[in-house]
């Protein structure tokens, strides 16, 4: 963000002015999201169509391709919890957990490690308000919202030893390992995995705990406008 | 200082010279900045910075010789010059053959090693380059190009443009656009590579790097063009093979690399254009200015403002801008007859600046026009021209059976079947599934009877152990009159009961179900006692299959509904599946993965239903010459697969379509009239073939040989410039585009289309003869 003061320009860190500590608080015993079994034929039908699915959409590329495909199949919007295999894969939307969770055992059935991940980013206020009115209207929690901050899930995708890339499977993207504050930006990640410590681009990611995301704009000498 | 800037063009596919201007005006901002176009109709010379227009008239119309002289009289005066228009700067790197010490363009040495696609200097960078291959070798081997590649291919020009060909027919269409374009034949197939764009843009003087950073693509137009980037220093193992190439290339200018960052990590070089990218402007905004080093080097003029990095990121926007006074916008071109648009491309008239390159050999000595040969990434430039290569091979059992017409009294059209090269082919396709054969799975040879219902092909069918597939109850018969046993026999499509009343009364071998309709049809239908089969199954239609046959799995419930549908199947029949898809159609690559593809569905419908799958049935759609490369080692995987994940399959049964009837028959057909032109060249040749016979022309070449009517030698006929007209009054019969026909052919002369025995022959369809 930029505040403009006379002529000049001031670079303002925007993670200082938000509350990344009270979420990284509020959001510190969230388990990440998993969809349930019923232990049926119910629901082996729901996971088998996903895998067999999942490899004929993979068309022959590399299994580290993201699984495009299951946001192309069901919107991101509200999901009612708990949810199982069998109920999840018959929505038209699904909300970032059920997503996360789907693409999460995708890539592992493809034999690629992956990692439930959860993300704190920031919005807007004006962002997170509509979004809690669609999900109170959806009858749907909208405990994953605080200010202009929101929990969000994903998967940490292990591309090389010691080395992830994030995959938003809500989004249907990688996120950006550079990371510059700001609207959409990941302030705080959390990955659950048994491993020591990982790389993600040049952050050090270790598994279990909230951490901040440094701002990479920081070592930018500022504009001047004048 | 002054310094001339070329490349204005602002549209959506835009030149450098705007972003050059406007680096170039923030680090020197009392620079006379000259901006250099050939069109009035090239929005950027409205652009503020620049201080001087000198406005030429286009390509077509410049005297270049006095140009020439104008631009060495600016060069001597000590204006720079920095071009944005890879054709100009090819051209001036002729005039200037010793370069110029304010001419910041590379030499010719420069260019012919980064010409596309081989971009011989890449060799050290951290980069493989795409396969190619050049649209001089055969259409055959064109087509088999494609095909290995699934038809995920770019058709290239020379210098700009890349097309996306999907299929022979686009292919064959925008082939003939390009080379008309280009002025030359010589273009270039690639294969596409999925991933992120990333470029590495660099500055350098007389071989040294003045600055160089790494960009990656964030957001693109529709035509692939930059949008929005990140920029960021050059990753450390590009760093010093960059410095060398930059040296050994001694290289003088701007430069990109173009990039594709694919899923795994690796980077693949599409290009290396030899001048800064319209993005350049990015790079400065992020504190990188290249254009401004570029000078710097040149002139030894430090910049009067150092650029301070405001941003790793940057994008666009569309700005209105006014125009300039003496510069009135022109007149916008009357639209054509009937036309759409206003046929705005090329102002400049970049075409025509091709052409007369050509003409004056420029471009060859640039390395862009030898282009013969094909690649896969070694780095190693295409050989040298090369009549033979561009003849395609024709099997000596053609030849050979050939030998067996009598010419002299055939009417023509006419189809000739091929005896010992379809014997060949069916003793073969015998030998293998025997090989493939384990005590645990029989491997079964199918001859589909629609590819070709030529009697003779059943026969040949029949005595090399193949079961006949029919689609119809018409086909189930015609098995049957040839010697077919009814236990010989599967029926398979969506019409398999028609016509009604000749279904055998005795056990088939399999059926197999298209619809969950026809799936209940079978199941009262057996419980009725009329329908007796070895193997009941149904045809899978997966998801990512663009096909209307078979039960589709598209959604879970659908998944569900043909688990439970399964479980009505008679169980004294053993069950099946069967999936069908054209390889030649698909890629082959693809329909290998698409063979893995069914295989898990297979184990999942397995496990869900718990029927036991004892056949697995086949189909291939096969060009003969994939089935024939593959038939070894892959062929023998594919059944181990099939065991692995289907542990109780016994039969698996390969139906290799097309691989079978192709070859085996070949089509006569007589020039009826040739026209040459002024220079005694054969313009076009009207033959009484037609389409009506090779209706699979548009999908695929076709070999093809002339006869010499004095020694009775046959000779594959090479491209060239003649189109061969079919005899029908419909404007799309034309059986050959570009052939070249031998020097004395004449009316009366036979010439013979191979490969015609699948489609062609069964789809020909009667017109025009009365």
């Amino acid at each position: 963000m930029s505040l403009a003061e006379g002529n000049e320009l001031r670079e303002v860190n925007e993670t200082d002015l938000v509350d990344v500590g009270g979420a990284m608080a509020k959001w510190e015993h969230f388990p990440a999201s998993a969809i349930l079994h019923h232990g049926k034929p119910c629901c082996r039908v729901a996971r088998e169509w996903i895998f067999s699915t999942d490899y004929s959409q993979l068309n022959g590329e590399n299994p580290l391709t993201g699984p495009r495909w299951l946001r192309l199949k069901y919107k991101w919007g509200a999901s009612v919890w708990p949810i199982s295999w069998c109920e999840a894969v018959r929505q038209k939307t699904l909300d970032c957990g059920a997503l996360a969770s789907m693409a999460n055992e995708v890539f592992v059935m493809r034999g690629v490690k992956s990692y439930p991940a959860q993300f704190i980013q920031q919005y807007t206020e004006e962002a997170t308000r509509h979004w809690r009115e669609s999900w109170t209207d959806g009858n749907a929690s909208d405990h994953w919202i605080k200010d202009d901050l929101i929990y969000h899930e994903g998967c940490a995708v292990v591309v090389r030893e010691g080395e992830i890339r994030l995959w938003d499977a809500s989004a249907g993207w990688w996120m950006n390992p550079k990371q510059f504050g700001g609207y959409g930006g990941l302030v705080a990640l959390r990955v659950f995995a048994p491993q020591a410590e990982f790389s993600w681009g040049a952050h050090r990611i270790a598994p279990g705990r909230w951490q901040r995301i440094q701002n990479e704009r920081q070592g930018l000498a500022l504009a001047s406008a004048g | 200082m002054k310094i001339y800037i070329s490349g204005l063009y602002s549209g959506t596919n835009p030149q450098p010279g705007i972003g050059v201007a406007r680096s170039l005006r923030a680090a020197y901002p009392d620079a006379t900045l000259v901006g250099v176009e050939y069109s009035n109709r090239c929005s950027g010379i409205h652009w503020a910075d620049f201080d001087e227009l000198w406005l030429q008239r286009p390509w077509d119309e410049l005297n270049l010789d006095a140009y020439a002289a104008e631009i060495k009289e600016v060069l001597d005066a000590g204006a720079l010059w920095i071009s944005g228009v890879d054709l100009e700067l090819m051209w001036l790197a002729s005039v200037f053959p010793e370069g110029h010490r304010n001419l910041l363009t590379p030499s010719t040495m420069a260019l012919r090693k980064i010409s596309k696609p081989a971009v011989e200097a890449h060799v050290g960078l951290p980069v493989s380059i795409p396969t190619y291959i050049s649209t001089e070798t055969p259409d055959w081997e064109l087509h088999a190009f494609c095909r290995q590649h699934g038809w995920k291919v770019w058709l290239k020009g020379p210098y700009y443009e890349a097309v996306r060909t999907a299929s022979w027919d686009v292919f064959e269409r925008v082939r003939t656009l390009l080379a008309r374009a280009w002025s030359t034949e010589r273009l270039f197939l690639q294969t596409h590579v999925s991933g992120y764009e990333e470029s590495v843009c660099f500055s350098a003087y007389r071989g040294e790097l003045a600055g160089a950073v790494y960009m990656r693509k964030r957001e693109l137009t529709e035509e692939g063009k930059t949008w929005a980037g990140d920029v960021t220093e050059v990753p450390a193992e590009f760093v010093a093979p960059l410095k060398q190439m930059v040296r050994d290339l001694n290289w003088t200018g701007g430069a990109e690399l173009e990039m594709v960052r694919d899923t795994g990590g690796l980077l693949w070089l599409l290009e290396c254009n030899p001048r800064f990218p319209a993005w350049i402007y990015g790079s400065t905004i992020a504190g990188h200015n290249l254009p401004a080093l570029l000078v710097e080097s040149a002139t030894g003029v430090p910049p009067a403002r150092t650029q301070t990095p405001v941003s790793e990121e940057f994008t666009r926007v569309v700005l209105e801008v006014p125009v300039r006074s003496q510069f009135p916008l022109p007149s916008l071109p009357e639209p054509y007859p009937g036309g759409i648009g206003h046929s705005l491309k090329h102002p400049s008239g970049t075409l025509a600046l091709a052409e007369r390159l050509h003409k004056l050999h420029i471009l060859e000595s640039n390395g862009n026009g030898n282009g013969n040969g094909n690649g896969n990434g070694n780095g190693h430039h295409a050989e040298p021209d090369n009549v033979t290569a561009t003849i395609p091979t024709v099997p000596s059992s053609f030849i050979a059976d050939l030998g067996a017409f009598d010419f002299a009294e055939m009417e023509t059209p006419s189809f000739l079947f091929l005896e010992s090269t379809a014997a060949a082919l069916f003793a073969r396709a015998a030998g293998q599934a025997a090989k493939l054969t384990s005590e645990t799975t029989k491997v079964t040879n199918a001859y589909s009877i629609k590819t070709n219902p030529d009697e003779r092909l059943i026969k040949l069918a029949l005595e090399s152990n193949f079961l006949a597939e029919a689609i119809s109850l018409l086909e189930v018969q015609k098995a049957l009159k040839t010697g077919f046993k009814p236990e010989q026999v599967i029926l398979n499509g969506p019409g398999k009961w028609w016509p009604q009343g000749l279904l055998p009364t005795s056990p088939i071998h399999a059926v197999f179900c298209d619809s969950l309709a026809d799936l209940r049809r079978v199941v009262a239908s057996v419980e009725r006692k009329e329908l007796q089969a070895k193997i009941v199954g149904v045809r899978l239609r997966t998801p990512t299959v663009g096909s209307r046959f078979g039960i589709p799995v598209y959604t879970p419930e659908e998944l569900e509904k043909l688990v439970a549908a399964i479980g009505t199947l008679p169980t004294d029949s053993a069950f099946g599946i069967h999936f069908h898809m054209a390889s030649s159609n698909i890629g082959v690559r693809q329909w290998w993965h698409l063979y893995e593809s069914m295989l898990r569905w297979c184990r999942s419908i397995e496990t869900l239903s718990g029927r036991r799958i004892e056949c697995l049935d086949v189909g291939g759609g096969w060009f003969p010459d994939d089935w024939q490369t593959d038939s070894g080692d892959q062929f023998a995987a594919a059944v181990a697969r099939a065991r692995q994940f289907l542990p109780h399959v016994v039969q698996v049964i390969s139906e290799p379509g097309k691989a079978m009837a192709q070859p085996s028959t070949a089509l006569a057909m007589r020039l009826l009239e040739l026209e040459e032109s002024a220079e005694g060249e054969i313009k076009e040749a009207v033959v009484d073939g037609s389409i009506a016979e090779l209706p699979m022309h548009f999908f695929q070449p076709h070999r093809i040989l002339h006869r010499d009517s004095q020694t009775g030698e046959w000779r594959a006929l090479g491209r060239g410039k003649t189109p061969l007209l079919g005899r029908l009054c419909m404007e799309h019969d034309i059986v050959a585009w570009n052939v070249e026909l031998p020097e004395g052919a004449s009316a009366g002369d036979l010439l013979v289309f191979c490969d015609a025995g699948a489609y062609d022959r069964s789809m020909s369809y009667v017109f025009g003869r009365g």
